[in-house]
Parts: C-alpha cells; structure tokens; sequence
C-alpha cells in the first residue's frame, strides 16, 4: 500500500508516456516492420526480406546519395564551426557590439528553410540574381556563374545557403561558452602580457572545449538529416549533384507511396546518424577532458 | 598605450559590423527587391527601388492565402503550446521531485524522443493518420507538432521544477494537499517564465517547419504559412515579384518577435542546446 502511493505521483507521466509511445516508440517499430515489406499503402504489405536494404546497398545512386550527405555535412560543420568561433571571438573582445551583433548573425536562423531556400535560390539565379548581379557591378564579369545549375558547384552553394542560415547559432553557443572562461584568467594573461592571438590559441581555444563538442555534434546531426534546402533549391539536381539520402525518403513518399522502400532508407539513416553521433561524442569529450 | 589600445577597439569594432552587415545582405536584398516590378529586377538587380509600390505585396496577399494561413499558423501554435505545457508541466513534476528507477526510465524515454530524427518517424506517422483519418486535419498536425516539442517541454520543465525550493511543497503536504492540488496551486504558478520561452521555441518550431504540413495537409484552407509560400513561390516559377513579397511576408511575423524578444529567443535556444 505504502509503495503503491509512493509511485502514485507516477500518473502525472501518464499522458506523457502515451503521447511518446504513440508518436515515437510505436512508429519507430512499424518503421523497421515497414522496411522489410514492399507496403506501397493499398492491400497487406507483403515481406520481401532485405531487398529494400539490397538496393540501398547495391544501386550507385543510393552510394552517390551517400557520398553527397557526407560531403555535404563535412563542408557546414567544417566551415560554421569556424566562421562561429571567429566571431564569437571578436566579438567576445567587443563588448559594446556585442548583443547587437550577436542579434544580427542570429536573425537567419528565425527564416524558415523554405525562404532561405527561395531567396538563395534567386540569389544565386543565372538570369539577373543577386550574385552574378554583384560580380558584375565589381568588374568580375568572368567570375559569373550559374551556381546551381552546375552540378560542380550545385553542392557548394547549397552549403552555403545552409551555413548562412546557422552561423548566428554557432556563434551564439560559443558566445555562452565564452562567457563561462572565468575573466580573471584572461585578465592574469593580458597582465602577462600575452597577446590577444596568444590568448585565444593557449586560452580560450582550449576552455572552449565543450561548446566544440556541442557546435560540432548539433551541426553534424542537423546537416545529415536535412532535406529542406537541396528540396526547395535544386530538387536534388542538376543531376544529383544535391540529393541527399533523406532527399530521397521525401522523394519515395511523394506521389510514390514506397512506404517499405522509405522505411528501409530512414532506418539506414538512423544508424548512420547514431553512429556518427557516437564516435564523434566519444572522440570530443576525450578531447575535452585532454585539456 | 591606452589611446591605442582604444583606437584599436574602435577599429575592430568597425570591422564586426562591417561583417555583420554582410551577412545580413541577403535579407536587405530579399526587403528591397520586394518592391521592384519586373523590369526593375532586370535593370537594377541591386539598387534601391525606384519608389514603394506594394503593388507586389497586395497581388500576393490576394493569391496565397495570407490572413487565412496566418490564423491557421497562430491557432495550431496556441493549440500546441497548451498541450506541450500543459503534459509536459505534468510529467515533469514527478521527474524532479523522485529520483529512482522508474524516474530515470520515463528520462531515457524522454531521451528517445528527443534524439529521434523526425524522418524516421514521418512514413509510419503517415500511414497511421491514413488509417485513422486524421489525415489533412487540424488535429493530426496538432498532435504531431506536440509529440515533436513534447521531450524538450519536459526536459525544461524538470530542470526548472528542480530550482523551486520544496519548502513550498512541504507546508502544503502538511495540510493534506493531493500530489496534484500541490501541482496545481504551488507548482503552476510558478512556471510562468519557463512557459514563456519554451511558447517561443514552439511558435518558431510550428511557424517554420513546413515538413509536416507538407506530407500531412492537403486542403488548402487549412494551409500553414510556410506551405502557402512555398506553394505560391513554387507554382508561379519563381517569379521574384511573387517570390520576395511572399518571403517578406512569411518571416515578417517571426522578425518582429525576434526584435522583441531577442535576448530571450537567443538565450533559450543556446540553453536548449546546451542542455
């Protein structure tokens, strides 16, 4: 009896646990049930074994898709990671602009990926955009470009547009890891007449360590699953030169029904993603307790 | 030294912004050639425009279905800010008030939750709101919206329930107060703050995406903005006088707020990381 109300409080949990099972847990099982049939929506799904998972593994489109998301994904978290801490850094040694810069880089992140998506798109449009419109009028004429009509550049200035959107981000977590470094350390160091590169290299670089691993895991997580801008922008195109696994998801859902295909490549997905999660968890907090 | 150490303040100083202004070029550039016609996007592609013709913006809050959308937006964000608070409030409670084994189980589901990508769950959310006909409603997009900001909800909750000292509890456990009167008059009144941000982070979450109403609305009435812009944007070739007034209009809202409530907004999402 006594046990009984000790765990009574428990049914607070209760609608909790059915909105989570209902929207996670059941889903996730009927995910992987799915990606074993060919279900297309209509009749019983029939079993049809690994196949789904076959021609992920065996058709040269799914391997490209593959290759783009990680191409992708390593350009974003490579180049945000340092545009972030790069401003973090400045702006860290400038405390009457720092909030208002920190708004401003933010501002992006509060657009919805189908407008970023439009307007770069536009930006980027061979006839009268923003950016050919730009080399132009600095003289660079022979530096225009139909930026994702090429597929050698398509993958490029897609990132771009996907870095543009996140730096504010970036830069906001790293700004808070900043504001953790205990000041009388930095103020010792000046005093000591370290120089501003000396304290960021020897200093803050190594205190900072946390907010990499946060930057670093949040961008990675992020950019593997995203399908928005590669959708909005370019469809995948020209020539696959942008699609993304989870391209191809939405692409097996719409209009095409393949539930079971579907299924089959979301699951491939997820292991990818708690895969590289993991590994990269485990090699950044070793990092961190390094330093 | 001094004189030059400011000099040199100033000089950055300068440089941050000029930077800055930069990266917010694109967003001047989508507010001015919101208001260019045509041929003005041909000959002055990065101008001022010549005057402020909201020709553009009238021709598309007539097409896309703005107000109409707009209300959409706003009633399933209320909708879902009442649901997410209210369960995740509720759940939260027991979380930071007990610390044995179920406690930590219900956290690990909670964990799933949080840490499931939204693409594995899209497909079986599909079939299943085919088979019970909450397709194209109101409320299936409501429900999903909620069990996406649910795990987050209880997570903010439970840290915060944890700072409120249970001093509070206790003098009301002496006067034979159930777990849930507690909850109701000394716990719930207290969540104002947590509340406020954690609204914020679901406006951002239901006026932005736009993954969900894509697979699971189809009547356009029931439109969200994000679905309205991308629909007109899409069905007219891009057209940049369709194109930039409807992106305007579609993150004008969201700008507004931010300019508001822009600490809030910054600081929240970077906790909400970080946590």
């Amino acid at each position: 009896m006594r046990t009984l109300q000790r765990y009574r409080i428990f049914l607070f949990t209760l609608p909790a646990i059915l909105v989570i099972g209902a929207f996670f847990v059941y889903p996730i099982l009927l995910s992987l049930r799915l990606s074993f049939t060919d279900f297309t929506g209509v009749g019983i799904p029939k079993d049809v074994g690994w196949k789904n998972y076959e021609r992920i593994f065996t058709r040269s489109r799914y391997l490209d898709a593959f290759t783009t998301t990680i191409v992708f994904t390593a350009m974003v978290v490579v180049v945000q990671t340092a545009l972030g801490l790069f401003f973090a850094a400045l702006l860290h040694r400038l405390p009457a602009v720092r909030n208002l810069c920190r708004a401003a880089l933010f501002t992006p992140a509060m657009m919805s990926f189908v407008i970023v998506g439009y307007v770069w798109q536009f930006i980027y449009s061979p006839f009268n955009g923003g950016l050919n419109s730009a080399l132009a009028a600095i003289g660079l004429e022979s530096l225009q470009h139909n930026w994702i009509g090429d597929p050698n550049t398509a993958l490029i200035a897609v990132a771009f547009a996907h870095i543009w959107m996140f730096t504010g981000y970036t830069t906001a977590i790293f700004l808070a890891g900043y504001a953790a470094i205990p000041s009388d350390l930095e103020e010792a160091s000046r005093l000591e007449g370290a120089s501003s590169w000396q304290r960021f290299r020897h200093i803050e670089v190594p205190l900072l360590a946390p907010s990499f691993t946060i930057n670093v895991m949040l961008s990675t997580i992020g950019t593997l699953k995203t399908f928005e801008l590669p959708f909005i922008m370019t469809r995948g195109g020209p020539d696959g030169a942008t699609r993304t696994l989870s391209l191809h998801i939405i692409d097996s859902l719409f209009g095409k029904y393949k539930f079971g295909f579907a299924s089959a490549l979301s699951i491939v997905m997820l292991i990818l993603v708690v895969l590289v999660a993991y590994v990269q968890n485990r090699y950044l907090r070793s990092r961190e307790n390094n330093t | 030294m001094k004189i030059k150490r400011r000099i040199g303040i100033w000089l950055l100083s300068a440089m941050a912004l000029i930077l800055v202004a930069f990266m917010l070029l694109p967003v001047v550039y989508m507010l001015l050639s919101s208001f260019k016609s045509g041929t003005e996007i041909t000959q002055n592609p990065l101008g001022l425009p010549a005057s402020l013709d909201f020709g553009n913006y009238i021709n598309a809050l007539s097409k896309m279905n703005y107000l109409r959308s707009v209300l959409n937006s706003i009633g399933i964000t209320l909708s879902v800010t009442v649901l997410v608070s209210f369960i995740g409030a509720l759940a939260a409670y027991p979380l930071a008030r007990r610390t044995n084994r179920l406690a930590r189980a219900l956290v690990l589901l909670m964990a799933l939750g949080l840490s499931t990508p939204n693409f594995v769950t899209i497909t079986p959310i599909y079939v299943i709101f085919r088979d019970i006909g909450l397709l194209d409603t109101y409320t299936g997009l409501i429900l999903a919206f909620t069990a996406l900001n649910l795990p987050l909800a209880v997570f903010f909750y439970t840290s915060f329930i944890r700072s409120i000292p249970i001093e509070l509890e206790e003098a009301a456990r002496l006067d034979n107060c159930s777990d849930f009167r507690i909850f109701w008059h000394v716990i719930r009144p207290l969540l104002g703050p947590a509340t406020a941000t954690l609204s914020l982070f679901v406006m951002l979450m239901v006026w932005n995406d736009f993954t969900y109403p894509l697979l699971l609305l189809t009547d356009e009435s029931k439109f969200t903005v994000m679905i309205s812009v991308y629909r007109f944007v899409g069905n007219h070739n891009l057209s940049p006088n369709d194109l930039f007034p409807a992106a305007v209009l579609g993150s004008l809202p969201l700008l507004i707020l931010f300019i508001f409530f822009q600490r809030r907004i910054v600081s929240g999402v970077t906790a909400g990381a970080v946590k």
